[in-house]
């Protein structure tokens, strides 16, 4: 395994804390609004066409993901609903590839990001957790603290 | 950047054996070493087959390989398949603290931006 000590996530989770120079406002637009979203998001290389987000509770996602390979050029399709929006501390959606149209390509890898923002004098601290959650799970819950005992058993 | 299907079958296999806190219990127990099914029962109450069962779950998504000459066939675990749900995470990892770096180059030239017009 290669363990991540600075932070508390296991192996299905990636926790990521950052403070960032900017107002928590400023920052909220980044996650919500699709033209700020699309300048930053994305493995590098990548572009974001289309970013379709509809920031309120059941409004839906849709992300459009250009990558150029060596075989030529990639679209992948992203969707996915937003399930907590409250400006501007704190952003949960879920998301899983799509087609074209939001049709999910399979209901087996959908996965949740959790985005908290606090203010820090002007500054803004940004928590994003984001979960796989495994399809026959019966819940995610108390999945990441039973897989870190496990993780933990295991570099014994 | 995307997985091949046969590492999304495996991510799949690993996962869906994970869901389970009796057969994440059975790896912890294996994680100090192999034992036998009535071995691994023994800390459950849960019956023999119940285990059985259990431990062909996780024989089928390899997490687990078993002895075939011993009489009582110990059980083994094997951490390839853990190593590649800790490189979905890794690989997602990557993604984000790449995309934050621009988020901040972004930001950065807002604010610089919004201090110019303001002058």
């Amino acid at each position: 395994m290669s363990p991540h000590p600075e932070s508390t996530d296991s192996t299905d989770a990636v926790v990521i804390e950052r403070t960032l120079d900017a107002p928590i406002d400023l920052v909220w637009r980044m996650w919500t609004d699709g033209d700020e979203f699309a300048r930053w998001y994305g493995p590098p290389g990548a572009t974001i066409p289309v970013a379709d987000l509809d920031a309120r509770v059941g409004g839906r996602r849709r992300v459009c993901m250009a990558i150029t390979t060596p075989d030529g050029p990639m679209r992948m399709w992203f969707g996915g609903e937003h399930l907590a929006v409250d400006a501007p501390t704190l952003l949960v959606y879920n998301e899983s590839l799509t087609d074209e149209h939001g049709t999910p390509a399979s209901d087996d890898h959908l996965t949740e990001v959790r985005v908290e923002l606090t203010d820090h004098d002007g500054r803004t601290h940004m928590v994003m957790t984001h979960l796989g959650i495994p399809s026959d799970s019966p819940g995610a819950t108390g999945w990441t603290m039973a897989f870190d005992k496990l993780t933990a058993a295991l570099a014994r | 950047m995307a997985a091949t299907e046969t590492e999304e079958d495996q991510l799949d296999a690993t996962f869906s054996a994970l869901a389970s806190s009796t057969r994440r219990a059975l790896l912890a127990r294996l994680a100090r070493g192999p034992a036998t099914v009535n071995e691994l029962a023994e800390p459950f109450d849960l019956g023999l087959p119940a285990i059985s069962k259990h431990v062909k779950v996780l024989e089928r998504a390899g997490l687990v390989r078993r002895g075939r000459h011993a009489q009582f066939r110990p059980c083994e675990l094997d951490p390839a398949p853990l190593r590649q749900v800790s490189a979905w995470a890794d690989l997602h990892r990557t993604t984000w603290e790449a995309s934050f770096d621009r988020m901040e180059q972004h930001l950065a030239t807002l604010q610089a931006n919004k201090e110019s017009n303001r002058r």
